[in-house]
């Protein structure tokens, strides 16, 4: 298989590069791990300072990616062995594997409401259960089904009832070699794992979740029918937001600053405000950042409806038997500790490198990490996309923390330094 | 010939696998008895059946995505909601 450009990664930086590319005349091979693309952006309420609704930017653009003629795309598959072997190609090995259901599924359900085993939804963020056999989400693309052969019981129940025959349990894992003239590494990042502050009840407290979990909780595909506490469905009407978990924190590895949790925190509190007017809204920062265009005023604005900022370090979170939190915390304008009790906190976590990109070249051809383990840029100031490997760029988060409309432009460079590659190794 | 007879030649579910299904299946069961008695608020449910409150949301909320269970009304302190037996499966 032959393509000029592999893109590796189909979030919301990988899909904008492979667009203006593929708009260019350029054949793109976009490969993504997940069942389906879209990214993390897909799963967002939300967006800031704005409020536009997250799932209407990305699925354009998702659609857009997926009907492109220029585009090819490989969903459940990784990409190893990326080998430069001359000035102008690369080599890597294509992995694809096996989902279990044919290109013809039509996405009924059928088999979904059929099948009798329940696990852990990780697009719900485990708040609620999946099928085996599942559709990953209402707007995945391709919307397609997927077997989980880890949870299956193989009671055959699915292939029994899928009235289009497509449950295939003869799929194997595949390998297929393909050249590629550039690369494009927009791998994203990882949500910090908030059960490694055991101090903050982060997975041992059921009403202390993550933002993300907020965040699901937030759109219209949501895991409850509206904003509950997951230990008993009760609704809350006093939440607290907790900054800087996992961010900013040597102790946890991760000394920098993640960019977005202060604005996707202002942001989800501005919204549940809307969604539960009667709650208290309380937010413990360390410091404010809100840089970017119109983010101050949309932080003074969230103050305004009546969100409480306290500057103040949460030092620990313990559970009341009635599940309620009390949140101890340094006051950094009085110093002194003080408490609060809230009945659902929210943990702010950061973002972390996604260090996948480290295993997908071989020997020769090392992608070099910055110190935080996001891909290194070589000439971050004056070439932002370009990374320790001639013909390999990168975009969006798998280069440092930045939100969605820095993604966006970062992906714009690194698809404008691709094409001028392409057209300097052609000649 | 189906292709589950195939894949099954190589492959073995844990024992593990096999009670969980059991334990998922026993608690929704649990929840959809006690809820033929009428609407009930979760904390309701799972003083009844006498099972971890998490789990009941959890297992309630996984069979109400599924269309087991609809949502009632919220209770007249504004806390919690009612759940009942879905009429028609979605």
């Amino acid at each position: 298989m032959n393509y000029d450009v592999m893109v590796i990664g189909g979030g919301i930086a990988g899909e904008e590069v492979a667009i203006n590319l593929a708009n260019l005349g350029y054949k793109i091979i976009m490969v993504e791990k997940d069942y389906s693309i879209g990214g993390k952006m897909i799963h967002l309420s939300k967006v800031f300072p704005t409020l536009d609704c997250a799932a209407c930017i990305t699925t354009p653009k998702v659609s857009e990616t997926a009907r492109h003629e220029n585009i090819t795309i490989f969903t459940h598959s990784e990409v190893k062995n990326i080998e430069r072997i001359s000035d102008k190609e690369f080599n890597a090995e294509l992995v694809q594997h096996p989902r279990y259901v044919t290109n013809d599924c039509t996405g009924c359900s059928i088999c979904e409401d059929n099948c009798p085993v329940v696990v852990r939804d990780e697009y719900q963020f485990d708040m609620v259960g999946r099928k085996a056999v599942f559709i990953p989400f209402s707007i995945a693309s391709p919307r397609i089904a997927a077997i989980d052969i880890e949870n299956c019981i193989l009671c055959g129940l699915c292939e029994k009832v899928c009235p289009a025959d497509c449950i295939d349990f003869t799929q194997e894992e595949e390998v297929s070699g393909i050249t590629v003239k550039s690369v494009v590494v927009a791998t994203g990042y990882n949500l910090f794992d908030a059960s490694q502050i055991q101090r903050f009840g982060g997975g041992e407290f059921k009403n202390v979740v993550t933002a993300m979990q907020m965040e699901r909780q937030l759109v219209p595909t949501r895991p409850f029918n509206t904003v509950l506490r997951p230990k008993d469905g009760k609704m809350p009407d006093n939440i607290a937001y907790v900054l800087c978990v996992g961010s900013r924190d040597k102790t946890v590895g991760n000394p920098i600053c993640s960019q977005v949790c202060c604005m996707y925190s202002t942001k989800q509190a501005q919204l549940l405000m809307g969604a539960l007017p009667m709650a208290d809204v309380t937010i413990y920062y360390i410091n404010i950042r809100a840089f970017g265009k119109g983010f101050n005023e949309f932080y003074q604005q969230t103050g305004d409806m009546g969100v409480e900022f306290i500057k103040g370090k949460v030092g620990r979170i313990t559970e009341k038997e009635d599940g309620n939190l009390i949140v101890r915390y340094e006051d950094i304008e009085s110093g002194k500790l003080k408490e609060a009790e809230h009945d659902h906190v929210v943990l702010s976590v950061g973002i972390l490198a996604n260090t996948d990109y480290q295993s997908m070249f071989n020997n020769k051809a090392v992608l070099e990490s910055d110190p935080f383990n996001y891909v290194k840029q070589t000439q971050e100031l004056c070439c932002p996309p370009k990374t320790s490997i001639e013909g390999v760029f990168v975009a969006g988060t798998a280069a440092g923390p930045m939100d969605i409309p820095d993604s966006i432009l970062s992906a714009g460079a690194a698809s404008a330094e691709t094409a001028s590659y392409l057209r300097s190794v052609k000649n | 010939m189906k292709t589950i007879d195939i894949i099954k030649e190589k492959r073995v579910v844990s024992d593990k696998l096999k009670e969980h299904r059991k334990e998922c299946a026993r608690l929704k069961k649990l929840i959809l008895n006690a809820l033929k008695e009428g609407e009930k608020t979760i904390p309701q449910i799972a003083e009844e059946i006498k099972e971890p409150l998490d789990m009941v949301t959890y297992s309630l909320m996984s069979a109400r995505k599924y269309g087991d269970i609809e949502t009632g009304e919220i209770d007249d302190m504004d806390e919690y909601f009612t759940y009942k037996i879905a009429k028609k499966k979605k």
